[in-house]
């Protein structure tokens, strides 16, 4: 296995000043980039990488960036989405807490290679420690004259902003961020019009990325193209819940979920066996253990009505009681939704009254019709993809593990055998 | 009526805040957060001197404060403690420490405790799934809270 | 490759039918002209799509998803299916989730038999629901204010409300709250609405969840009949349906006209009706008898009128009023009056004290309310609009959403401020000197000192208006409601020269006061806004009239005025106004009252001046009688009567035919289409809906120079007066929907100035002027000009008008006032 690119410097202390990430060779690569490569050259090289998103939608970054209209004296924005929330995703706090610098020498490569003279930087404002780490970092680059005026000598001007975001999942999403970047309620806009690449920020052409994403880039230009898919291309899993080293995974995109849960995570705990597990956060639909040969990337996950989303995976064994976690994504969902259209804000009030119903005990045999039905009603229909990503999940565990509602139904209670587990348990 | 509650250094850095963007309502977040970290919550008269120095109008200033959970439109505790519930959490026994916390506190979640001192949130996925259960009490993270260590995060509250 | 020309059209196939729209519509919109029914409730076409509650689903060939039809632009060739099973399913299961929180409460709802929601469901809607858990509930039926009651059980959240505010009213009055299943529109902390205009969004809330206050469970729509008619309050005009049910006035809604009020109404135009049916309103005549006023027949008092007429020399015989009648009332006062009788001393004007005829400028807005909207940069000088006229507001609105500049030039701070690329506050009385700095014709710095505005921001201002391609400059009452009015006016006009292209209006008058202008209903003018010493225009009124119309001018309201108390004039004609109230000088309207032998009223109301009358007539309200209206543009707009008026009371026009019949006259029209017919005859183009600019104000060349700006004495400060949309006046006084938005009546001042004098917000003061002390609750206002006293209009109870001084501005003491006793 190839040494980790990204991962490579996290978990050294001090990461967040800008000689030591110097020291490493850092912002190397936007010099690079800045001196000997046109803007041009730059998007077809991510273009070549093959580097897709990370912020869920796997979206080819290079196409992206190539659909950026760049007209000449057209103010562009690049936005970073530092918001991470996807339940079960933490490998952008961890890039931000562990090496910031990657993520802002990616910021200052990106605008160069779309022409953008002002970046903000999304971040979540539950993330005290990252942004802390993330303003320093900054500062320290500006000190250095990696970010400002006539970067390096080359002429280049860029200024970067840090704006907290204040509690809100749905500010993930871009045009939502954008909305809240502008001093709004984080409600999405609708596509068509509004993609951020045309009508992002303030109405201009708006490159809107993933944290790690951007991460990607420094790499791809010190490797080439060629050089860094040689690394898998390198993949960041979030691997989590009942497993015994969990913790950011960085391997090449398509290693199988065995592999991932039970070589890089370290298994289960003893006397435990593998129930289902979230393959991309919380909105993407369980597996089972059927599946667990199937490679981690964005087409064989899709295949099985899954997806790889933000890579997060969350394993469950046997203590688990599956309508119980469904009730709890549906709760968040319900919770985080915008209640800006009419599916998502109803579909999820509806559906966690059915699940509290059928987990009080009180559950109707035509109840999971009636959720299956309702789900359905949502998929489609939603305005933006957090109602979208309420379906997968509760259908699917409508299909796999039907007996363990119809118990609930029947008994009115659970049939799971829940082993005490010890606070904090997953560690050991 | 006019009372100003919001101090010149706030107001300094909302005004700093403002020019910092291309357009003054970019800073409402940001704005909004000085003003919580000063007076501990958005009292209508905090909201008021915002929406004036970002030329505002009061109501949409409330709109958007009430919709983000991290702003308080009434007055909570100074500390908050905020557990995740998401399912990482979840599965490793986030129900349990919150369950602790609220018998040690005297509160439901949600609710500040009666000396005014500290508000206890359950909240969503914070991002830090590999240290479940996570508790982030006000800017410090702790990872892998057992509820005998939620006594001890609450006597470091200090 | 051959560049073909861009599309500008494009051909779509909707439901099996070919249709051709511009390119840019949306497939909603393609359809809806078709005649082919979607569903919406977020979608309203006088905002941007929002595609938020997702009904409007259809089924677009080639695409994986239903689209939301209000959102998708038609494109060439594109396969839409309205009704198919994919789509009609994606439309049901949207109503199924909008009907599982919402209460079945539809027999007592307001909204019944007129809600997008109940029709939408019953054709497009899901048989029946799946729901049964508990219904989302919140504390019902909350009162935001005196005109407005929200239920958030009923709301679908479909943010039409809110994005009215925030997108056509700019007052973000409704917003809202929370997020996700707990969201909700309200205010913060259920306060009472702040806006002027939320009347409409009960019109356009697609539920019951806002329902009017004033018309609350007092119909059915099925039960309503509709009349159109047009807004008796601030002179835009606005087209309104009167909802009727027998003789009971139940309802104004607004009636789309494009050219002026689009499709909104402001609050004053929606609630401001119930005065019509007020029981105060005058039944009979009322003749003063020893010094008493008591009912009389009709015959008694025409006989008493036609008498004192008969009685006094023609020029000592004055009319003021007429603003409020139609203007085939007011064709037949100035055929009694100017062709019977003899006077020209006719004045509409009852509010100003302008000394000489033709010193007033001619009133009224340059351009159609609806041409405001292209303006590039708008300039307000004195001129508090969304108080005055407040749907001209929403046009610039629009014009400062499409970029304009919007420059405000006030002694106070307009609540449009923060829409103003410039918004100024300056030293009352410096309106020319601003204006001739704005023309470029006076250095900056001068203007500037005298009218303490910043110089560089004054500066900045005056470039923004020389840059303007497409300018229009409105100076509002503030700037012209002066007697040193002529140098403002003289300026304006000079304003006008400097800079070619721009548009410069007056914006003053009310009611039908651009109809009374257009009749000319002023003691220098004719119909057709033709001068009386043009002797052409007097021989085509004489060979209609059959009379000689007298050449020399009359006087002016305050000429009668003073020509009253120098004994010079007799008898003077009141018609529906109220000059103690409302003549800027208290004290010289009470003295020319004592002087005068007789004076006749025409009222809905015993007003003051009603009280204080020899004869007291009652006549018809807007909403009883048919005819036509002027206004601020000088359109001519068409009124149907809905009610019957109470007791006798009489139109305007048919009593001044009537005293005409006994002055042996007669002034013979089968209807008041007849009249119109003959108006038509002397003013070219006179029909419904027609424009007829009032003429571009001249300087005139009579009356004395201004005293230019006024300074306050020493420890006093600088009176302005400002007019309210809601007020105390005799109609908002009578109409409970709006009575308590004015509050109390009080004195506005600076908090600097309030500090030096030692006077605290809220405290009682007296406020004395050489004329008069009156008590008044003192408030602060930050956003007033230092140095100045701020006095609303329209509070009968405490009169501004008994401070001021019709010869020049005044400057009054304050002081804080013992307890009352
Ligand atoms: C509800 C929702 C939440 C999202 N949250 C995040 C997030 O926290 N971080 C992120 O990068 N992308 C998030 N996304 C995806 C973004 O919309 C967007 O696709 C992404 O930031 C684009 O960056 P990329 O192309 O680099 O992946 C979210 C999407 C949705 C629908
Ligand atoms: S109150 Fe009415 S208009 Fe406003 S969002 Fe609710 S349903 Fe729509
Ligand atoms: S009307 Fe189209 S989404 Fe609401």
């Amino acid at each position: 296995m190839p040494e980790p690119l990204l991962m490579k410097y996290v978990g050294r202390p001090g990461r967040d000043a800008v000689d030591e990430y110097v020291r490493t060779g850092g912002y190397e690569a936007a010099a690079r980039a800045l001196k000997e490569l046109t803007p041009d050259d730059l998007v077809a090289m991510v273009e070549a990488s093959g580097l897709r998103g990370r912020g869920g939608a796997g979206f080819p970054t290079g196409r992206k960036w190539r659909l950026t209209p760049k007209r000449e004296g057209d103010v562009r924005y690049l936005v970073v989405n530092a918001d991470e929330g996807e339940p079960g995703t933490f490998k952008d706090r961890t890039l931000i807490e562990g090496d910031p610098h990657q993520i802002l020498e990616g910021v200052l490569i990106a605008s160069y290679a779309n022409r953008v003279h002002r970046a903000f930087i999304y971040v979540r404002g539950e993330m005290f420690l990252g942004y802390e780490r993330l303003r320093r970092a900054l500062e320290g680059a500006y000190a250095r004259g990696f970010f400002g005026r006539n970067i390096l000598g080359t002429g280049f001007d860029l200024d970067v902003t840090l704006h907290r975001g204040a509690g809100s999942y749905e500010c993930g999403e871009e045009t939502a961020l954008l909305e809240s970047l502008e001093g709004r309620r984080g409600e999405p806009r609708v596509k068509p019009p509004y993609y951020p690449a045309v009508k992002g920020l303030y109405g201009r052409p708006t490159v809107l990325n993933n944290a790690e994403t951007l991460a990607h880039i420094p790499h791809i230009v010190r490797l080439g193209a060629d050089g860094y898919k040689a690394y898998g291309p390198p993949i960041l899993y979030s691997v989590s819940g009942h497993v015994t080293r969990p913790g950011v995974k960085e391997l090449p995109i398509g290693t199988s979920l065995r592999e991932i849960i039970f070589e890089h995570a370290g298994g289960l705990r003893p006397g435990r066996t593998f129930k289902a597990v979230f393959p991309g956060g919380s909105s993407a639909a369980i597996l089972t253990a059927e599946h667990l040969d199937t490679p981690a990337d964005f087409d064989s996950l899709a295949k099985l009505g899954s997806m790889l989303g933000s890579s997060a995976i969350i394993v469950m064994d046997d203590t688990t009681c599956i309508p119980a976690v469904i009730r709890r994504t549906v709760e968040f969902y319900r919770d985080e939704s915008c209640g800006k259209c009419t599916p998502c804000r109803e579909g999820t009030i509806w559906l966690s009254q059915i699940l509290d119903r059928i987990l009080d005990g009180h559950g109707r045999m035509t109840d999971l019709e009636l959720m299956d039905g309702i789900a359905q009603q949502m998929t489609g229909l939603c305005l933006c993809a957090l109602g979208e990503s309420v379906p997968p999940a509760l259908r699917a565990s409508l299909t796999y593990f039907r007996d363990e509602y119809l118990h609930h139904i029947r008994a009115g209670s659970c049939d799971v055998v829940r082993a005490p587990v010890a606070a904090g348990g997953a560690s050991g | 009526m006019s009372g100003r509650v919001l101090s010149d250094a706030t107001l300094g850095e909302i005004a700093r805040l403002r020019d910092a963007y291309p357009q003054a309502q970019s800073a409402l977040l940001p704005a909004l957060h000085a003003a919580q970290d000063q007076v501990g919550y958005l009292s209508p008269e905090a909201i008021a001197d915002v929406a004036q120095a970002l030329g505002l109008a009061e109501t949409e200033v409330t709109s958007v404060a009430s919709y983000y959970s991290m702003f308080f439109l009434t007055p909570v505790g100074r500390h908050k403690i905020r557990v995740c519930t998401n399912l990482s959490c979840y599965l490793n026994g986030a129900e349990e420490v919150l369950r602790r916390l609220c018998e040690r506190l005297g509160v439901s979640p949600g609710e500040t405790t009666a000396d005014g001192r500290v508000l206890l949130e359950a909240v969503e996925c914070l991002g830090a799934c590999e240290e479940a259960p996570v508790v982030l009490a006000d800017a410090t993270r702790h990872a892998r809270v057992t509820a005998a260590g939620a006594d001890d995060l609450l006597r470091e509250l200090r | 490759m051959s560049s073909a020309p861009p599309l500008t059209t494009v051909r779509l196939t909707i439901d099996g039918r070919e249709i051709v729209v511009p390119k840019g519509t949306t497939v909603y919109t393609a359809a809806a002209r078709a005649g082919i029914d979607i569903p919406t409730f977020c979608y309203h076409d006088r905002m941007e799509p929002l595609g938020a509650c997702r009904v409007c689903l259809v089924e677009i060939e080639k695409m994986p998803k239903l689209v939301t039809s209000c959102t998708q632009e038609a494109g060439d060739g594109m396969v839409v299916h309205t009704a198919s099973d994919k789509a009609k399913a994606g439309q049901r299961a949207i109503l199924e989730f909008l009907l599982i929180n919402h209460p079945l409460d539809c027999p007592i709802c307001d909204k019944g038999g007129e809600c997008p929601l109940q029709d939408n469901t019953l054709k497009f809607g899901p048989g029946q629901s799946r729901f049964v858990e508990v219904k989302r509930t919140f504390r019902k039926h909350l009162r935001m204010g005196p005109t407005l009651v929200l239920d958030r059980e009923r709301c679908i959240l479909c943010w039409r409300c809110v994005r009215f505010g925030e997108i056509i009213a700019g007052d973000d009055a409704l917003q809202g709250f929370e997020r996700g299943y707990r969201g909700q529109i309200a205010t913060p902390q259920m306060a009472p609405v702040r806006s002027k205009f939320i009347g409409n969004t009960i019109e356009i809330c697609p539920v019951g969840a806002l329902t009017s206050a004033t018309y609350r469970f007092r119909s059915r729509p099925w039960d309503n009949g509709a009349v159109a008619s047009v807004c008796p309050h601030c002179g835009c005009g606005c087209a309104t349906t009167l909802n009727v049910r027998g003789n009971d006035l139940d309802r104004t809604r607004a009636r789309a006209h494009p050219e002026v009020n689009d499709v909104w109404l402001c609050d004053k135009g929606f609630f401001g009706y119930e005065f019509v049916q007020s029981p105060e309103r005058l039944t009979s005549p009322l003749l003063r008898r020893d010094g008493v006023l008591g009912e009389a027949t009709w015959a008694e008092a025409i006989e008493r009128v036609a008498g004192a007429l008969r009685a006094a020399a023609p020029q000592a015989v004055g009319v003021v009023g007429g603003a409020r009648s139609t203007n085939e009332d007011n064709y037949l006062l100035l055929r009694l009056f100017r062709g019977i009788i003899g006077t020209n001393s006719v004045d509409f004007r009852v509010d100003t004290a302008h000394p000489a005829p033709g010193s007033a400028g001619c009133w009224g807005l340059p351009c159609s309310i609806a041409e405001v909207e292209a303006a590039d940069t708008i300039v307000l000088l004195g001129c508090d609009l969304t108080e005055e006229y407040p749907i001209i507001w929403l046009r610039v609105k629009k014009a400062v959403d499409r970029g304009a500049r919007l420059v405000i030039l006030n002694p106070w701070e307009l609540e449009i401020a923060r829409w103003a690329t410039h918004a100024l506050t300056y030293r009352s009385g410096a309106e020319a000197a601003l204006l001739e700095a704005l023309a470029g014709r006076r250095d900056v710095a001068a203007a500037a000192a005298a009218s303490e505005v910043p110089a560089d921001r004054l500066r900045e201002a005056a470039d923004a208006l020389a840059a303007a391609a497409r300018p229009i400059i409105l100076l509002g009452r503030t700037a012209v409601e002066r007697p040193d009015v002529l140098p403002v006016i003289a300026a304006a006009d000079a304003l006008r020269a400097a800079r070619p292209g721009a548009q410069v209006g007056l914006l003053r008058g009310r009611a039908n006061s651009g109809g009374a202008q257009l009749l000319g209903l002023m003691p220098d003018m004719l119909p057709g806004y033709r001068a009386i010493t043009d002797p052409e225009a007097r021989a085509a009124v004489a060979a209609v009239w059959g009379r000689a119309v007298p050449e020399a001018p009359g006087r002016t309201v305050r000429g009668m005025l003073e020509a009253a108390r120098e004994g010079a004039l007799d008898l003077l004609y009141v018609v529906g106004a109220d000059p103690a109230t409302d003549y800027p000088d208290r004290r010289a309207w009470e003295e020319a009252r004592r002087r005068l032998r007789t004076l006749v009223v025409h009222d809905l109301f015993l007003t003051e001046t009603a009280a204080a009358a020899d004869v007291v007539l009652p006549v018809l309200a807007y909403a009883e009688k048919s005819g036509t209206v002027g206004n601020i543009e000088g359109r001519v707009l068409r009124q149907d009567a809905a009610v019957r008026g109470p007791g006798s009371a009489r139109s305007d026009g048919a009593i001044f035919a009537a005293i005409a019949e006994r002055l042996g006259t007669e002034l013979a029209y089968a209807s008041w289409e007849d009249v119109s017919a003959e108006i038509a005859r002397l003013i070219p183009g006179w029909g419904p809906d027609v424009r007829l600019a009032p003429p571009a104000f001249r300087a005139a060349a009579a009356g004395p120079a201004g005293a230019g700006p006024a300074t306050a004495r020493d420890g006093e400060l600088l009176l302005v007066a400002g007019t309210r949309l809601y007020d105390r006046g005799t109609m908002a006084l009578r109409c409970p929907g709006i009575r308590g938005q004015a509050g109390e009546p009080f004195v506005g001042l600076h908090p600097d100035d309030a500090a030096r004098l030692g006077v605290t917000g809220g405290a009682m003061c007296e406020v004395r002027s050489p004329r008069a002390a009156i008590r008044l609750a003192a408030r602060l206002l930050p956003g007033l000009h230092r140095g100045h006293a701020y006095v609303p209009r329209g509070y009968e109870a405490a009169p501004v008008s008994a401070l001021l001084d019709e010869h020049g501005p005044v400057s009054v003491a304050m002081r804080p006032a013992g307890s009352p006793g």
